[in-house]
């Protein structure tokens, strides 16, 4: 099998595992939301009377959105128009190619690490990618030739660009703890013990660093507490001209983000794919015992902790999603660069000092 | 004159007055039945009782003359309870009909009821049965258990139409109205009795069961069906949105008018009027183009089309082969604006008139001359002199006919042949017959009740109609059509375009034709 | 800053109260998957077509006109309820019955449901009872406007 076989498998996996788990997001959205509302949720899409909760909404939506009539207004530039829903997603999907999933497995004398794309830049690479997903926005609303969407898609552009500097100045601190950028090295760094016990995972080392990069990311995301640039109630957002395949492309990208952020959270600050004392040959607990387990068991264990975590914080971001109520503009402004960015700074300095002892 | 006080305020009145006239001048409304100010005064329906400083007991103010210094209370607890006991006998027997009653909403009974009843009723008995649809006459039909017997339909017919159809019969509570020898009540005002009963007794089958009364909106307007020019209430329904066909004229009452109608009108004005506004309306512009050729056109399109005939005639210098066929049909302000155009702008010396036939005269009200503006258009300078078919077909390149009267009168199809000859035929009408086939244009046109402007009645006597019916389709007044064609062809642009409906055409009226000038 | 922490607090506790009615109703709907503890629901949703509520009794629902004993409409044509509907959805032609005692009586009557607000004026308005509101149907939706439109068949039924 050569690399390039190894590496199309894994962009396959990777792509398929990102787009299910996108895809389910909305079922747990729908359900996640119904439950602590004391409703039910989607139940109703079944395959020949089998319900199973719902399970089978998501395609019967994915049907729907695929079927609707593709309308293009008349007044709009119809190949922006077309081309911002896909700019949006594919920009998101390219992160994902930058996340470890697990340790490197050896299989038949080759070394192959559950990343795709290892890069030394890796951190920097996802950031980039996440602020070039503006360019969707900005597009969609202008392309629209609709005052509302062109509203929408300022308010958009104004609130990443924003957050986007609480978010890398709230990661620095974090690049000076594991010096490092490449996102493997990070995820390797964590799973070193502090004081011989405490897994030396990202939010235990900057407990600040975890909280505004948690605020700063889900603002990222565009969604309720910071959903100013949709605002259903008021301007319906940047997406007010599109319609199926392409409104349908907006919403996965949202869902998409939410993952990312969820993985971003993992790999940084929860120790990616790392299993407290969990080395590579089994379990060493820090009271002495261990348990000696197979490499490839391993491997299934640091994957599975990877995709809890995962499912963790989709699970969490959604519960904030219909827990608060949507940020008034000065507001969010306010936060962002009064709050956000001067507590980064100060972290960075914090740590910095600590450091320098 | 006599200074009487009628709820302690002074007021002085001709000697011989009644109390209940004296109180009406006064502005103060005393209930009644059976008082109306046509007829004698009867005192049988007892409501208008009055308390008089000196006198032992109420006395009925409809009868009672006033003497100087009388002191009159209308309103004293006497008085109401009085009222309230007069009240409650008559709606002892009076059925609870109200539902279906037409005349619920303006019914007297139902007002005094609000005023002084308002009384649960004592009575144990049930209420006597007696007949509830006997038909005495031909549009009219008495209900007996509404009746609450206050003879003026006896009395209309006594006093006014001298005829004595109905009478009162039996006694007590088996009273009741009715004919002699069943004859039914065939007068030709037969219809003021609907009016004139206080109660929904009397029922005319033309509006019978058709609407309800608090749906109609009444406008003042001038009955157009002969040249007395009776004065008229038009009740029209302004419709219902979504449904087609629900806005029409429903009836027409007579408006008092002592000076031409009095009170009353006749059943020629008041059944034809209805059918008038509502029967072969001509609601669309069409262009019969050639023979099975129709079109619809714009108003614009047609406007465009016929001022391009006119104007082809006008730089030929033969303005003269336009002729005009007119009716007495027309308001004061469309013949006054015909002749502004056709006669003075374009020198149209070939005018004449098709009117509906003369009926007979009836002696009171209604008139030989069956169409409401002869004199109008005698005083605005026009001979009234019927079409001659010979100088027309010999005369005419364009034949301009308004109202439909042509056909069906007296030459019956000789203007056929007539209009045959001539090219272009238009037809200004608000009504369909056969004539509109024989056009080349049919311009719809409003009908009396769409249409704001002025009659002049035979005695002279100049009146407002006023546009009451929302015009349904294409019709437009002619007065705008008259205009738009005057635009249309450039025919003095200052003094047209300054006119812009009905108004300011009368105000040029009378500004030119003394007649019109002097009164309103 | 201080102001900023009080915030935070408040933040946290919005999440807890979410979080709790997530855990507690996501422990009984487990519960109830496995039959165990089934008189407490998870949630409160009535699955509708399956599981129908009791309407209330003055709810109002699809018109019906009553009938006299003899099968005729009750209704006399009064157009009170033309007058008083709001939608103006209410068309009645009055005819003349030969019974004196009726006199008058619809010949067409016809509700608009595409127009009606379920107001229920119309039966406030009637005077003889002959409309009512109360014949529990509610899942009146048509794939047609004409099918909306009641006349006299469908409304004596």
């Amino acid at each position: 099998m050569t690399d390039l076989g190894i590496v199309l498998i894994k962009i396959i996996l990777a792509l398929v595992w990102f787009l299910v788990l996108t895809l389910y997001l909305t079922w747990a959205e729908r359900k996640e939301s119904a439950v602590l509302q004391d409703r039910i949720g989607a139940n109703r899409a079944s395959i020949f009377g089998l319900r199973l909760f719902g399970l089978f909404q998501p395609f019967a939506d994915a049907i729907k959105m695929i079927f609707k009539e593709d309308f293009v207004p008349a007044f709009s530039r119809k190949f922006l128009h077309t081309l911002a829903p896909f700019l949006s997603f594919f920009f998101v999907a390219i992160t994902i190619s930058a996340i470890p999933f697990g340790d490197d497995i050896r299989v038949a004398g080759k070394t192959i690490s559950l990343q795709i794309f290892d890069a030394d830049i890796g951190l920097l690479f996802v950031l980039a990618m996440l602020s070039l997903g503006i360019y969707g926005i900005l597009l969609s609303g202008w392309a629209s030739n609709n005052r509302f969407a062109l509203l929408g898609s300022v308010r958009g552009a104004a609130q990443l660009i924003s957050y986007e500097v609480a978010l890398g100045l709230s990661l620095v601190g974090l690049i000076m703890v594991y010096p490092s950028l490449r996102l493997s090295d990070i995820v390797r760094a964590q799973g070193s013990l502090l004081f011989g016990f405490l897994p030396a995972w990202g939010v235990f080392l900057q407990p600040v660093g975890f909280i505004l990069f948690l605020f700063a990311a889900i603002a990222e995301t565009k969604r309720v507490p910071f959903d100013l640039p949709e605002g259903e109630s008021e301007i319906i957002g940047f997406f007010t001209e599109y319609g199926g395949l392409k409104w349908g492309l907006f919403m996965m990208t949202d869902f998409m983000e939410i993952l990312i952020v969820s993985t971003l959270l993992t790999t940084l600050f929860f120790g990616g794919w790392q299993v407290p004392w969990l080395g590579a040959g089994g379990f060493q607990f820090p009271w002495g015992g261990t348990w000696h387990l197979a490499p490839w068991l391993v491997t299934v264990f640091q994957v599975a902790a990877f995709n809890l975590k995962v499912f963790f914080f989709c699970w969490f971001q959604i519960l904030i999603r219909w827990t608060f109520p949507r940020l008034r503009y000065d507001q969010l402004m306010d936060l962002g660069w009064k709050l956000l960015v001067p507590l980064s700074l100060l972290n960075i300095l914090g740590t910095a000092i600590v450091m320098s002892f | 004159m006599v200074k009487i006080f009628l709820d302690g305020g002074p007021v002085e009145v001709v000697e011989g007055t009644t109390v209940f006239k004296a109180a009406q001048r006064a502005g103060i409304a005393i209930p009644h039945f059976c008082y109306h100010p046509a007829f004698v005064p009867e005192g049988s329906c007892r409501l208008c009782l009055v308390e008089i400083e000196g006198s032992p007991k109420l006395e009925l103010s409809c009868s009672m003359v006033v003497r100087e210094g009388m002191k009159v209370s209308t309103q004293s607890p006497a008085v109401r309870e009085a009222r309230r006991a007069v009240l409650e006998f008559i709606l002892a027997e009076h059925p609870l009909d109200c539902p279906i009653c037409d005349k619920a909403g303006e019914c007297k009974l139902q007002d005094y009821y609000q005023d002084y009843g308002l009384t649960e009723s004592v009575f144990r008995e049930f209420k006597e049965k007696r007949e509830k649809k006997v038909r005495i006459g031909d549009q009219l039909i008495l209900d007996r258990e509404r009746c609450v017997l206050c003879t003026r339909c006896v009395r209309f017919l006594a006093e006014i139409t001298k005829t004595h159809e109905l009478g009162l019969f039996e006694r007590g509570i088996h009273s009741e109205i009715g004919g002699y020898e069943n004859e039914p009540v065939r007068n030709g005002y037969s219809g003021n009795l609907v009016d004139l009963c206080p109660v929904g007794a009397i029922t005319d089958t033309e509006f019978r069961f058709k609407t309800r009364s608090w749906f109609l909106t009444k406008g003042e307007s001038i009955c157009p069906l002969c040249s007395r020019g009776c004065n008229i209430f038009i009740d029209y329904h302004p419709g219902f949105p979504r449904v087609a066909g629900s806005a029409k004229v429903y009836r027409i009452r007579p408006r008092t008018n002592e000076a031409v109608n009095g009170p009353w009108i006749c059943d020629h004005g008041r059944y034809g009027y209805v059918d008038l506004q509502r029967k072969n309306r001509c609601e669309k512009l069409i262009w019969n183009k050639g023979p099975g050729s129709t079109t619809e056109l714009s108003w614009d399109k047609a406007l465009i089309v016929i001022g391009e005939k006119i104007k082809a005639l006008r730089e030929n210098g033969k303005t003269g082969r336009i002729s005009l066929i007119l009716t007495t049909w027309l308001t004061n302000e469309e013949l006054f604006l015909i002749k502004k155009i056709f006669k003075d702008g374009l020198g149209v010396r070939n005018v004449s008139f098709a009117d509906p036939a003369p009926g007979t005269e009836d002696g009171f009200l209604l008139r030989a001359d069956r169409t409401p503006n002869r004199r109008g258009a005698r005083e605005m300078g026009f001979e009234v002199k019927p079409v001659d078919l010979d100088v027309l077909a010999r005369d005419s390149d364009i034949l301009f006919i308004f109202g439909s009267s042509l056909a069906g009168g007296s030459n019956d199809g000789a203007w056929k042949a007539a209009l045959e000859k001539v090219s272009v035929k238009i037809l200004v009408t608000a009504h369909l017959n056969e004539l509109a086939s024989a056009a080349d244009f049919v311009l719809p046109a409003s009908s009396v009740a769409e249409k704001s402007g002025t009659l002049t009645n035979a005695d002279g006597r100049i009146q407002r109609i006023a546009a009451i019916a929302r015009a349904c389709g294409d019709i437009r007044p002619e007065v705008q059509i008259l205009l738009d064609l005057a635009r249309e062809i450039h025919l003095d642009d200052a003094y047209f375009g300054a006119l812009t409906g009905p108004e300011e055409v009368h105000r040029e009226l009378a500004k030119d034709i003394p007649f019109f000038g002097a009164r309103p | 800053m201080l102001k900023a922490f009080g915030y935070f607090v408040e933040l946290l506790r919005g999440i807890w109260i979410t979080t709790r009615h997530f855990n507690v109703n996501m422990w009984f709907h487990t519960l109830n998957l496995f039959g165990i503890k089934t008189k407490r629901k998870g949630a409160v949703t009535i699955q509708y077509p399956e599981q129908k509520k009791d309407l209330a009794s003055r709810h109002r629902s699809l018109h019906r006109l009553m009938k006299r004993d003899d099968g005729k409409p009750r209704c006399v044509a009064c157009l009170l309820c033309v007058t008083v509907c709001p939608s103006e959805c209410i068309v009645i032609e009055a005819a003349e019955d030969p019974d004196p005692e009726i006199q008058k009586y619809p010949s067409t009557f016809v509700i608009d449901l595409n127009r009606c607000c379920f107001c229920g004026f119309c039966v406030e308005a009637c005077p003889e009872d002959a409309l009512r509101m109360d014949t529990a149907k509610i899942d009146l939706a048509q794939t047609s406007h004409d099918a909306l439109i009641f006349g006299l068949d469908k409304l004596l039924k």
